[in-house]
């Protein structure tokens, strides 16, 4: 009784926040119609309806969903203000996702052992690359879509992270047997190296920080990760000279004002925006976020800062700091090895993801395309988002520790 | 075993202490992008935003001090056109408004002022929905501290040679005259644009405040100062017209010979020899000093683009410092540098900013914001400032700077013929007046001219200060 009465005032915030939120953007589109009345009362009541069923399903954690339902409202008052139509569908992505995340977390339930099926996660993973490379189609620039149907594609990277932490789970919770730092690299680094090719850099850039991390929480010989950290650093020294497309990103990172014709424009627009807004914003509708092409997509933050100010930005970041904070929290309270791996890894996936787009936008550190997880419009990229809460939320559970792991 | 739970613990805390770093740090960083960062890059021409506004604001008038028209706007159907009534003459200070090409100079710094873009968000967007109804809505109008008059003399005075002039008032930082010779038409840029970019005689720079020029004699100024402000330094010389110097002779002028000289006398006849051993004296850690409370080698603020005057700051040997002494050497600087050096010395050693832009006044006249002087460095004391006040009467009175002395007004200057490397000199001379009571500064560049600054700078300086003193009496 106790957990559903805690996150009752903060549900009641957020209901508060997106009918302002959702009343200010109708007003301003003139659109004040079926679809206006639909959205707002369909987020409303998904919000009631998922808080209540994880609160009476679910032992575990009862913040991160409403961390998240947050970030989801914040970007369907955006999206809809961007375009409304997008807004009506980016509804509909919250509610597959919501579908997404219980599906998952009953799926990661009903299956004990997911220690033993480490092989199964390796080659799943090297068919979805194989699959990638052969059926792939560039699309932003990157080849890692799969297009299936007429109008439906996906990034198999959005599953194959999931299996390459549960890769990584599976290997250090069998250490005693396995002890192959060789295989684990060599597999670790092969899945970078095929992000890597299909130019998917941020990508490339998760697998690591995912890698490194549980390396270094898990790995009893400490030098191994002080190799790892001096091979990564030469190899992308040596990418930089080597590769087009790392070096582009570095000097329009750099300067984008001297490539503004080309490679530096987006980055260039998402600062005039951001700059434009101030701390405050011009207010949802009085700004101009649609000069940043790909706005709804990887640039969402830049939209936001400009519309609602920095502040609305600092909060968002803030957001990300406590769910950091509540995933970090289950990993220390899981008695069970391979779901405190698994929280640790899909923590730091989706942490570790919103700061390097979000980095990217500010330009802090130079822009590779990612979602920002929960803002960012639909897709794969969201529907994977919210496959990883599902497996977060059931690892908030308390499992005891099997023998034999 | 639990002490291996114990260190997973702590390196989980790690982990999430790391992450969350990663996001403060991004809060800091932008926050510092807000505060330090956004206005550049929101006046950038590339952001579309700043042409959003321009379309339903009528830009503000540029005038100057007396209230003569030097830009305006006009609204023709849907179109706003700009118009620059003097052209080339103000360029270099008003810049262009341009669409294709951006925005220069006061037209650029100036850009919210003169579109009148209010912080607030929602009063810009109630004009916008007035503009609609066809309530067009006016941006405010600049009075800049140039006299029309005066600016257009020192134009003349120029007489189509390469170069620059400018005279301020050294007390209150007002600048009356700021031309720079070849300049470009503000109006029909696109015409003219490649014309402009392609001339080899550089007139889109600014060379008052861009142009980088070696300062000849004009910069014993600073040498003497530095002399009187170290003590103990040997200013008595014998000057055979020569001396070497570590195996290089450093020469005066046609290598006259100015016989026993004390440091007022070597200012006076500005005397090579004597403020080349002066230098060696003062060693190069002291004179750079003084050149830097003179604001060389730093940022002077200014409403205009303007670059830091170089003195060298490397390691010099004896030959370099002696020519740095006398103004050769690696010294560079610009003229409006060289202008404040005189106004700190007319202002008992204080300089102050130069201001360009006297008041902001919205459409119906009521004055919104306007300049205060600032003083931006106590380059040197009052006594030292006097001492140099001094040297600088005799100068006009009695020596190199004859050729700028006026009957009814005590002037007070000094020349400069600056020897570049294999081409002609250049002609300076900087000074003010009445020197009892300064109520102008100037200084007149002629670059690359061929002449000593007496001979040809210095006249143009005695003309520009009669006018000036006239007008403003």
């Amino acid at each position: 009784m106790k957990n559903s009465f805690s996150f009752r005032a903060p549900q009641n915030i957020l209901i508060s926040i997106n009918l302002i939120g959702l009343l200010l953007v109708a007003l301003y589109n003139d659109s004040f119609n079926k679809s206006t009345i639909f959205m707002a009362f369909g987020i409303i009541l998904i919000i009631y309806i998922s808080n209540f069923t994880l609160s009476k399903i679910s032992t575990g954690d009862q913040y991160i969903f409403l961390i998240i339902s947050m970030l989801m409202s914040l970007s369907i008052i955006m999206i809809y203000r961007l375009s409304p139509g997008l807004g009506v569908k980016q509804v509909v992505w919250f509610i597959i996702g919501i579908v997404t995340l219980f599906s998952s977390y009953f799926f990661i339930k009903s299956i004990k052992d997911w220690p033993k099926w480490m092989i199964f996660y390796i080659t799943a993973s090297f068919i979805l690359f194989l699959a990638t490379l052969i059926f792939g189609r560039t699309i932003k620039g990157a080849t890692n879509w799969i297009k299936i149907g007429e109008n439906i594609s996906f990034q198999p990277a959005e599953i194959i992270k999931v299996l390459f932490v549960f890769f990584l789970a599976s290997y250090y919770v069998n250490v005693k047997k396995n002890k192959n730092k060789i295989m684990l690299s060599a597999i670790s680094y092969t899945n970078i190296a095929f992000l890597f090719l299909q130019k998917d850099l941020g990508s490339a850039l998760i697998f690591f920080a995912i890698y490194i991390i549980i390396v270094y929480v898990y790995e009893e010989d400490r030098k191994f990760i002080l190799y790892n950290i001096g091979a990564a650093s030469i190899l992308a020294v040596i990418s930089f000279f080597v590769f087009n497309h790392v070096r582009v990103r570095v000097e329009t990172w750099i300067d984008p004002w001297k490539y503004i014709d080309h490679g530096g424009y987006q980055i260039a627009q998402s600062l005039f925006a951001i700059a434009a807004g101030g701390f405050l914003g011009t207010g949802i509708g009085r700004g101009y976020p649609e000069f940043i092409p790909e706005v709804h997509n990887d640039f969402i933050f830049s939209a936001i800062c400009e519309e609602m100010g920095i502040l609305t930005g600092i909060a968002i970041i803030m957001l990300y700091i406590i769910f950091i904070y509540r995933g970090i929290k289950i990993t220390l309270e899981q008695k069970n090895k391979f779901y405190r791996i698994v929280a640790l890894g899909i923590t730091t996936l989706i942490g570790f993801q919103a700061f390097i787009i979000l980095g990217g936008v500010t330009k802090m550190i130079p822009l590779t395309g990612v979602t920002l997880p929960f803002l960012s419009y639909g897709g794969s990229s969201l529907v994977a988002s919210f496959a990883s809460l599902g497996i977060l939320q059931a690892t908030s559970e308390i499992f005891e520790e099997r023998r034999g792991y | 075993m639990k002490k291996e739970m114990k260190n997973e613990s702590n390196r989980i805390i790690t982990v999430l202490v790391a992450l969350s770093s990663l996001f403060i740090f991004l809060i800091v960083y932008l926050s510092y992008f807000e505060v330090f960062a956004a206005d550049t890059i929101e006046n950038n021409n590339y952001n579309k935003r700043i042409w959003m506004e321009e379309e339903y604001i009528l830009r503000g008038n540029i005038v100057d001090r007396n209230d003569t028209l030097l830009a305006s706007s006009t609204q023709s159907e849907k179109q706003q056109t700009r118009q620059y009534q003097y052209g080339p003459l103000y360029s270099h200070i008003i810049g262009y408004s341009n669409r294709e090409l951006g925005k220069e100079a006061l037209e650029k710094t100036y850009n919210k002022e003169l579109l009148n873009i209010s912080e607030s968000t929602s009063i810009n967007e109630l004009r916008k929905i007035m503009a609609q109804n066809d309530l067009q809505q006016r941006g405010n109008d600049i009075k800049l501290t140039i006299d029309h008059e005066i600016q257009q003399y020192a134009m003349a005075l120029l007489e189509k040679q390469k170069g620059s002039i400018i005279a301020m008032n050294p007390i209150n930082g007002e600048v009356y005259a700021m031309v720079s010779y070849p300049s470009y038409d503000s109006n029909n840029l696109i015409e003219n644009w490649d014309d402009i970019v392609e001339d080899e005689d550089s007139p889109l720079i600014n060379r008052a405040t861009q142009g980088l020029y070696i300062p000849g004699s004009i910069f014993k100024i600073i040498t003497a100062a530095s002399a009187l402000e170290n003590q103990n330094i040997k200013t008595n010389y014998e000057c055979k017209g020569q001396i070497t110097i570590d195996g290089y002779p450093l020469k005066d002028y046609n290598s006259n010979a100015h016989g026993s000289v004390d440091l007022h006398q070597s200012l006076v006849k500005s005397c090579n020899v004597a403020f080349g051993q002066i230098a060696l004296e003062l060693g190069q850690n002291n004179l750079k000093n003084t050149a830097e409370n003179f604001l060389l080698n730093k940022n002077i603020p200014l409403d205009i683009e303007i670059k830091k005057s170089i003195f060298h700051t490397g390691k010099m040997n004896k030959p370099d410092l002696a020519s740095t002494g006398i103004g050769q050497g690696k010294t560079q600087v610009t003229p409006l540098n060289m202008a404040l050096m005189a106004s700190a010395i007319a202002n008992n050693g204080k300089m102050v900013q130069p201001i360009l832009v006297k008041e902001v006044l919205s459409s119906e006249g009521d004055i919104i914001k306007t300049k205060e002087t600032i003083t931006l460095s106590e380059a040197i004391s009052p006594e030292i400032a006097s001492s140099i006040k001094d040297m600088m009467i005799d100068v006009v009175n009695s020596g190199t700077g004859k050729n700028a002395a006026l009957s009814s007004i005590q002037v007070a200057g000094k020349t400069g013929t600056a020897q570049v490397t294999g081409q002609e000199d250049h002609a300076w001379f900087v000074g003010f007046a009445p020197a009892d009571n300064p109520k102008v500064a100037i200084a007149v560049l002629l670059e690359n001219y061929g002449s000593t600054g007496g001979s040809s700078a210095a006249p143009i300086a005695r003309k520009l200060i009669s006018k000036i003193i006239e007008r403003i009496e």
